[in-house]
């Protein structure tokens, strides 16, 4: 060191100078980022707490309500019996809320536990298309909406088109966007269900024509437990849940969602989803193969 | 090849703890896989995170380390480790996303510092790892002897 003309000195104090500052910089950012972390989550906190007493109303309501009107039921006389068929139709509707509901929280819970896997098959896309929509059925009748499919794909055996997924979670992807487009529909409209495929990658659209969401709140509603109070049919239904679930399942398949919503126009959310790959590099699918090579280094 | 091992394919944002001799494979990319072994028990787990810090946005799952790293300790935890018999072993992290963006974020190095970081925080020790780099990892954990297989990937991976 003792060797170095000025001029070296110099340019070697401007180079740690240098160092010193993009350190410096990380050290801002960082910082930054934690505040903004923890705000994030003392929100969260906030949120979750609601959360529960959110979600025991979820439970608790539509038990109340099968359980009364079942007993409705038990008390009707014989001549009366054109009642039951309105009480059952409310029951039911009640029974598949509380289930949608359950199935929505388990799954979070399963990821955020860790658990979740892609369980690939090949799917009938249109008949699970088709499923799903029928489970809504009975509560896009009742609020006069008609759910209409728009299935775009030619391709296949006869009319099917199969295509490597996990059906389990597409299907609760799709039920999600359809309970939303539903729920944020005005009476008497339109719920259009859009299906195509570009290349290998599958494609759903969900468009409803109700309140929309604004600029703003579409970069929230991905967050978890948040939920938008603009509810039409409902007054504060659900449990915010929905859509960081429906994002989360799409992680796990490779696969993307986007929006596109004006406020007052309607909203449409739009899906992505690659076929499945059999096999990730280096392994079989079934992973019965045999996994290791001679060169495998051992730790 | 042992036929007394159950297998366990580890999937990205996932973790797996298991009580009985298992095989637990990943493929790691710039995600990184935590091995944590019970010297005692003769059990172990492993994780398979894809970022290392929760947004408080998303499903606090374990795609993000800190969240990962507590959940597999806890899992330890709760299958009767004491946390003085855990051992680690770390791996992946590597930069396979040429920075031709510009902005090298330093997914893979960011994840390896997280692991090490907690894991420090816990005194849980790292008795082997294999991170960084520009490949693909092929990794291999017995659950049971606490041995990991490893090897690079030639081809581009997530």
């Amino acid at each position: 060191m003792s060797n170095l003309s000025d001029k070296q000195l110099l340019r070697e104090l401007r180079l740690r100078l240098e160092e010193r500052k993009k350190l410096d910089n990380e050290m801002k950012e960082l910082s930054k980022d934690f505040q903004g972390v923890t705000k994030k989550l003392k929100e969260s906190e906030a949120l979750k707490s609601h959360f529960i007493s959110n979600i025991s109303n979820e439970i608790v309501n539509p038990f109340t309500s099968i359980l009364g009107l079942s007993k409705a039921i038990l008390s009707v006389e014989k001549n009366d019996w054109k009642k039951v068929v309105s009480m059952v139709a409310l029951i039911h509707s009640e029974a598949f809320n509380l289930d949608f509901q359950l199935r929505n929280i388990f799954v979070a819970a399963k990821i955020e536990a860790g658990e979740i896997a892609p369980n690939i098959t090949k799917v009938n896309i249109r008949s699970l298309v088709q499923t799903v929509v029928d489970s809504f059925n009975i509560i896009s009748r009742k609020m006069g909406i008609d759910i209409k499919i728009e299935f775009n794909i030619e391709h296949g055996f006869g009319k099917n088109f199969y295509f490597k997924t996990d059906s389990e979670k597409l299907k609760l992807v799709l039920s999600n966007l359809l309970n939303n487009a539903l729920k944020y529909s005005y009476k008497d409209s339109q719920v259009v269900l859009k299906m195509w495929v570009d290349e290998d990658v599958l494609h759903a659209s969900v468009q409803d024509f109700g309140t929309g969401i604004s600029e703003k709140n579409q970069k929230i509603i991905f967050e978890r437990f948040k939920r938008l109070d603009s509810g039409i049919n409902s007054i504060n239904r659900g449990h915010g849940l929905g859509l960081s679930i429906t994002k989360a399942l799409l992680d796990v398949l490779g696969g993307d969602i986007d929006i596109k919503s004006q406020k007052g126009e309607g909203s449409i959310f739009s899906v992505q989803l690659p076929e499945a790959r059999n096999i990730v590099e280096g392994f079989s699918g079934e992973g019965n193969d045999v996994f290791f090579d001679d060169d495998d280094e051992i730790f | 090849m042992e036929n007394r091992y159950l297998q366990h394919f580890l999937y990205p944002s996932s973790l797996f703890v298991g009580k009985d001799p298992y095989v637990i494979k990943t493929i790691l990319g710039s995600c990184v896989a935590i091995c944590l072994w019970d010297k005692k028990l003769k059990i172990g787990g492993m994780n398979h995170y894809m970022l290392p810090n929760w947004n408080g946005n998303d499903l606090a799952s374990p795609k993000y380390g800190n969240i990962a790293i507590d959940k597999l300790v806890e899992k330890m935890l709760y299958l009767g480790s004491d946390i003085k018999d855990i051992q680690a072993k770390i791996f992946g992290g590597g930069e396979l996303l040429e920075s031709a963006t510009g902005n090298s974020n330093m997914i893979g190095e960011r994840n390896i510092r997280v692991a090490r970081l907690m894991l420090e925080e816990k005194k849980i020790p790292i008795v082997a790892s294999s991170t960084g780099g520009k490949r693909g990892r092929k990794i291999i954990f017995f659950n049971d002897t606490g041995e990991v297989r490893h090897k690079f990937l030639e081809k581009k991976v997530y």
